[in-house]
C-alpha cells in the first residue's frame, strides 16, 4: 500500500516533469533552433551577406540607438522615481505609481497610436512642431519615444522594491550626518540598488531591442531610415527573403540569449546581496 | 500654508526637490502628455460616430478574435504556468535551471521574430505544420495559430506569479493536512491551490492582458482574414495606415477599456483575497 | 543645588498629529545637562515622536524645541550638533566598520589623518580594534550597536538621542550592554536620551525616567521617586507586576476610602507564612490558598488566593518551601488605591513607623 502510492508519486512527478520539458522544448526551444537552421540555409556566406547588409547595418544602428535612448532616459528615470517614491512621503505617490506602470498595460499598437495622436497632423502641437521643421512621428525620434515608451517601468520597476525593503533608515542616519543628497545616494543608496540596476537595464535592453508593435505605427517603414532590426526582419518576410529574415532575426536570438545568461546571473547576485547585507 | 512649511521640514533626506522635478518632468513628457492627448482627442469624437465604428461588423468580430484567442491562450498558460511553478519549485532534476532561465525566452525574444518562426514552423509544409497538416489540422493562418503565438508570449506571466509564493510557502501546512489523513489530491486543492489562487488568477489576468494586446508575434501567423483571423490590434493599426485617426481610436478605447477591467477586476478579487487572510473584512 | 544644572534640552509646548492620530499632546520638559534619561512608555504612547522631534528627524505642530540655550526648530537636524542612535542601528551595510564610524566626519571635510585618530580612538572606547573592516553583517548585535554607539558619537555631539537601544539584541547580551553603556555615558558626561518600553531597562539605566502615555506626561522623575510614589493610576499599574484586588476590604487593616476605582498590589509588597512560621503582625494577616508555584531559580513565585483575589509573591530560596494547595498567611504591606487618575498610597496601618519595604 506504501509502495504503491510513492511509486505512483515518482510516476506522477517524472510525468509532470516530462510535460513541462516536452511544453517548453516545443514552444520555446523549436522556434529558436528553427531560427539559426533557417538562417544557414543557404551556407554561411549568405548568411554573412544577408547581416553585412547595407540596410540591415542600418537596422542594427537605429536599433542600438532606440535602446541607448531608452536606457538612458529610464536609467535616470528610474533612478529619480524610485528615489522619490520609496524615501519621502508626499500626497499623489500612488497616482504616480499607477501612471508608472501605465504603458506594461496598454498594447504596442495604441502605445503608437497615442503618439501619433500627440505628435501627429490633428495635434495642438503639430504646428508649433511644424514651425521648428522637428519630425517626430513616421521619424527616428517617433520610434525612440515608441521605445522610450515601452520599456518605461522596466527599470524603476525593479528598483522601487529593493529600495523599500531597504527602508530610510540608513539615509536618514547620513541626513543627520549633513551628508547631501549626492553623497547619500552614491554611499549610502547606490550599493543597495546595484545589481536591481543592471537587471533593470538588462531587461530594459531586451525588450528595447525587441519593440515591434509601437515602433511599426510610428516608424513609418523607411528603409535604412526608421526601421529597427525587427522592422526590417518583417520586410524582409514580406519580401519572401526568408533567409535575410532569419539571419537578421538570428542575431536577435543571440541577444536574447545573452539577455537570459545575464539575467539568471544578476538574480542570483542580487538575491545573494540582498540576502547578505539583511539582518535583524 | 503653515501645514505646507510644516511637511515640507519633516524631510530630512535631502534631494527631494529634484529627484522629483526630473521624474514628473520625464513622467510628463513620456506619459502624461501622450495620455491627455489620447483623451482630448477622444472626448472630441461624436458618440454616435465612435458607436458606428466599433460595431462596425469587422470590428466586433475582431474583438471577437481577440478575446477568444487571448483568453484560450490565457486559459493554456493558467494550466501549464500552475504545473510549471509547481516541477520548478517541489522537484529536483537535471536541467531545472535551464528550464527556468527559460521560462524568460518571449520577454526576451523580440515579438516578430517569435511571429515568424512560429508561422514557419506551423504552416503545411513547416516542420510542425505538416504532422499535423496529414491530421487535416490547419495551425498557421487559423484562430489556432494565433493562440499559438499568444501562449508564447504569455508563458511567463503565471509561472512567474506563482512560483515565488509557492517558494515561500510554509510546508508546515501541508504536513498538517497529510498528518489529519488528506491524499495528495485534496491536500492540494484544500491546502495549497487556496494559498496561490490570487498569485495564480493575477498571472492570468496578466496573461490575458498582454495577449489582448499583442501584434508583433500575432499579425504573420494569423494571415489577418477579416471576420476570421483578425484581431483588433490589427485592425486598429490598418486604421492608422489609412490616416483614418478617428476610427483607430474609437477602436482602441474599447481595448483600453476592456484592459482596464480586466486589471479592475483582478486588483478587486486580490483585495477580497488578502482580506480572507489577514481577517479584515 | 537645582540651581547650578543647567537645562540642556527644553520642550515647550510640543503638540504632534499624524493625520487625526495626536502623537504629542502638549509635551514640556527639560533635561539637565550630563544626564541620563530615559522617555519610557507603552507602545504607542508618543515617545520616539518625542525623541524624533529633538533630533529635528519630525517637525513639531506647535511649541518649541530648545536644546542649549537655542530654539532649535527652524535648524536642520544635521546641524543640531546631536548624536542618533537608531532602533535597528541603521548602519550602513555597504560600508565596513571604519567607514561607517568615519562617515559623519567625511562629511564635515576633516582631514584624514584626524579622521584616522578620532576613529581608532572611538574603535578603542567601545572595544572593536581590530573589527574596523568588517562589515555589519559580520557583526553581532551588541557589536552592531556599538559601532551605532560609536559612529553617532563620532562628530563629538552634545547630545545623544537613542531610540529603543536594546530591543534588536538577544535577551542575555541585552543584560550586559545595559551596564555598559551606563558606564559609557557615564565616563563621557554626555546628555543622552534613550526610549524604552521596558520598565526594568528604564529603571536600571536611566538617571530620569520621563513616563508617557497616550501623547502627554504621566510623571518625570527618578527611578526610584517614579517606582515608589506613583502620581498618578496610570504610573502606578505600569510599574511593578501589579495584581488587582477587587476589594481591599478582605485585607486587614488599611485605612477607609469613599469612592475607589482599583486597588494594585506589587509583589514586593506581599509578605507569605506558612502556617506554622512565627509571623509579626499576626493579627492583620489574612488566611490563603497556595493556586500556583513557579520555581524561577533565584526565587520561586508563587500565586495566592485569598477569597475573590489573586495575588502574586515571590519567596526566595532560603525559606522553607511552599506547595501548591497549602493554606497560608499572607501580610501585605502596602497597596496602590486609584481615583480617577490619581493614586493614593496606602500603608498598613499594623506598620505604626515609617518601614522600609525594599
Amino acid at each position: 500500500m506504501e509502495k504503491t502510492e510513492k511509486t505512483s508519486r515518482r510516476i506522477f512527478r517524472y510525468f509532470l516533469i516530462l510535460l513541462c520539458a516536452v511544453f517548453l522544448t516545443v514552444m520555446l526551444i523549436l522556434p529558436l533552433v528553427y531560427i539559426i537552421a533557417t538562417a544557414l540555409r543557404e551556407g554561411f556566406s549568405a548568411y554573412l551577406a544577408a547581416i553585412t547588409d547595407e540596410y540591415a547595418l542600418d537596422a542594427v544602428l537605429l536599433t542600438l540607438k532606440a535602446v541607448l535612448w531608452a536606457l538612458g532616459v529610464n536609467t535616470l528615470f528610474g533612478l529619480c522615481a524610485a528615489w522619490c517614491i520609496t524615501k519621502f512621503h508626499f500626497k499623489g505617490k500612488k497616482v504616480i505609481s499607477t501612471l508608472i506602470d501605465l504603458p506594461l498595460t496598454v498594447s504596442p499598437v495604441i502605445a503608437g497610436l497615442i503618439f501619433v495622436l500627440t505628435f501627429g497632423r490633428q495635434s495642438f502641437l503639430y504646428d508649433g512642431l511644424q514651425r521648428m521643421n522637428i519630425k517626430i512621428i513616421f521619424a527616428v525620434p517617433g520610434v525612440i519615444l515608441a521605445t522610450i515608451f515601452v520599456t518605461f517601468p522596466y527599470i524603476s520597476r525593479e528598483l522601487i522594491p529593493v529600495l523599500t525593503a531597504e527602508g530610510t533608515d540608513e539615509e536618514e542616519a547620513a541626513a543627520l550626518m549633513g551628508a547631501g543628497a549626492f553623497t547619500i545616494f552614491r554611499k549610502v543608496t547606490f550599493p543597495h540598488i546595484k545589481w536591481a540596476l543592471l537587471y533593470g537595464v538588462v531587461l530594459c535592453t531586451a525588450r528595447a531591442m525587441g519593440e515591434f508593435g509601437a515602433v511599426s505605427v510610428l516608424s513609418g517603414h523607411l528603409r535604412g531610415k526608421t526601421n529597427t532590426m525587427p522592422l526590417y526582419v518583417e520586410l524582409l518576410y514580406q519580401g519572401y527573403d526568408f533567409t535575410g529574415a532569419f539571419a537578421v532575426s538570428s542575431l536577435l536570438v543571440i541577444m536574447a540569449v545573452v539577455v537570459l545568461v545575464l539575467r539568471s546571473v544578476l538574480e542570483y547576485k542580487g538575491k545573494k546581496s540582498q540576502e547578505r547585507n539583511h539582518y535583524g | 500654508m503653515m501645514k505646507r512649511k510644516s511637511t515640507k521640514k519633516t524631510r530630512v533626506i535631502p534631494g527631494f526637490g529634484l529627484s522629483f522635478g526630473i521624474t514628473m518632468t520625464i513622467l510628463g513628457l513620456i506619459v502624461i502628455i501622450p495620455l491627455c492627448s489620447l483623451v482630448v482627442f477622444s472626448v472630441q469624437l461624436s458618440p454616435a460616430e465612435l458607436i458606428r465604428t466599433i460595431t462596425r461588423p469587422r470590428v466586433l468580430a475582431s474583438y471577437g478574435v481577440s478575446f477568444v484567442t487571448a483568453f484560450a491562450a490565457a486559459a493554456v498558460n493558467a494550466g501549464m504556468g500552475l504545473i510549471l511553478a509547481w516541477v520548478l519549485v517541489r522537484y529536483r532534476f537535471p536541467g531545472k535551471r535551464i528550464m527556468d532561465g527559460l521560462i524568460e525566452l518571449p520577454f526576451a525574444l523580440p515579438t516578430a521574430v517569435a511571429g515568424i518562426a512560429l508561422t514557419h514552423l506551423t504552416t503545411e509544409n513547416g516542420w510542425v505544420g505538416s504532422l499535423f497538416a496529414k491530421l487535416g489540422i490547419r495551425i498557421a493562418y487559423t484562430k489556432t495559430g494565433i493562440i499559438i503565438a499568444l501562449i508564447f508570449i504569455g508563458i511567463p506571466f503565471v509561472v512567474r506569479s506563482v512560483q515565488p509564493v509557492l517558494e515561500k510557502m510554509d510546508p508546515q501546512y501541508e504536513e498538517a493536512a497529510q498528518i489529519l489523513g488528506f491524499g495528495p489530491v485534496r491536500t492540494y486543492w484544500k491546502v495549497i491551490f487556496p494559498e496561490i489562487f490570487p498569485a495564480w488568477l493575477s498571472g492570468f489576468t496578466l496573461a490575458f492582458a498582454r495577449c489582448l494586446g499583442e501584434y508583433g508575434s500575432v499579425v504573420f501567423i494569423a494571415g489577418n482574414t477579416p471576420f476570421k483571423t483578425e484581431i483588433a490590434p490589427l485592425v486598429i493599426m490598418a486604421q492608422l495606415q489609412e490616416y483614418d485617426y478617428a476610427s483607430a481610436t474609437s477602436i482602441a478605447l474599447v481595448m483600453l477599456l476592456a484592459s482596464f477591467l480586466i486589471l479592475l477586476i483582478n486588483a478587486f478579487i486580490q483585495s477580497r483575497a488578502s482580506k480572507k487572510v489577514s481577517g479584515i473584512v | 543645588m537645582a540651581d547650578t544644572m543647567q537645562n540642556y534640552v527644553e520642550l515647550q509646548g510640543i503638540n504632534k498629529h499624524f493625520g487625526s492620530f495626536q502623537a504629542s499632546d502638549n509635551i514640556s520638559f527639560t533635561i539637565e545637562k550630563g544626564k541620563l534619561v530615559a522617555l519610557l512608555g507603552p507602545s504607542g504612547s508618543g515617545k520616539t515622536t518625542i525623541l524624533r522631534m529633538i533630533a529635528g528627524l519630525e517637525t513639531p505642530d506647535s511649541g518649541n524645541i530648545v536644546i542649549d540655550g537655542q530654539v532649535v526648530n527652524e535648524i536642520p537636524a544635521s546641524r543640531r550638533g546631536i548624536g542618533f542612535v537608531f532602533q535597528n542601528y541603521a548602519l550602513f551595510r555597504y560600508m565596513t566598520v571604519y567607514d561607517n564610524i568615519a562617515m559623519g566626519l567625511k562629511v564635515k571635510k576633516i582631514p584624514k589623518a584626524q579622521i584616522k585618530e578620532r576613529v581608532d580612538s572611538l574603535l578603542e572606547l567601545v572595544s572593536l580594534k581590530g573589527m574596523e573592516n568588517r562589515y555589519p553583517n559580520q557583526l553581532s548585535g551588541g557589536q552592531r550597536q556599538r559601532v551605532a554607539f560609536a559612529r553617532a558619537l563620532a562628530p563629538n555631539p552634545q547630545l545623544l538621542l537613542l531610540d529603543e537601544p536594546f530591543a534588536a539584541i538577544d535577551a542575555k547580551v541585552r543584560q550586559e550592554l545595559r551596564s555598559w553603556l551606563k558606564e559609557m555615558i557615564g565616563k563621557l558626561g554626555i546628555t543622552s536620551i534613550f526610549v524604552t518600553h521596558d520598565q526594568d531597562e528604564a529603571i536600571e539605566v536611566a538617571d530620569e525616567i520621563i513616563l508617557t502615555n497616550q501623547g502627554h506626561i504621566e510623571q518625570i522623575g527618578t527611578p526610584e521617586e517614579i517606582y515608589r510614589n506613583p502620581q498618578t493610576a496610570f504610573t502606578a499599574s505600569f510599574f511593578g507586576q501589579n495584581a488587582e484586588l477587587p476589594d481591599y476590604h478582605d485585607f486587614r487593616s488599611f485605612a477607609e476610602l469613599d469612592h475607589v476605582d482599583r486597588v494594585l498590589i506589587r509583589p514586593e509588597f506581599v509578605k507569605v507564612y506558612k502556617q506554622d512560621e512565627k509571623i509579626q503582625y499576626e493579627r492583620t494577616a489574612s488566611e490563603g490558598i497556595v493556586e500556583s508555584v513557579s520555581f524561577r531559580g533565584d526565587r520561586t513565585e508563587l500565586r495566592i488566593r485569598v477569597n475573590d483575589a489573586v495575588l502574586a509573591a515571590k519567596r526566595n530560596p532560603g525559606e522553607p518551601a511552599i506547595r501548591a494547595g497549602e493554606a497560608v498567611k499572607v501580610f501585605l504591606y502596602r497597596i496602590f488605591v486609584t481615583r480617577g487618575n490619581e493614586v493614593i498610597p496606602l500603608e498598613n496601618l499594623a506598620l505604626q513607623t515609617d518601614m522600609v519595604v525594599f
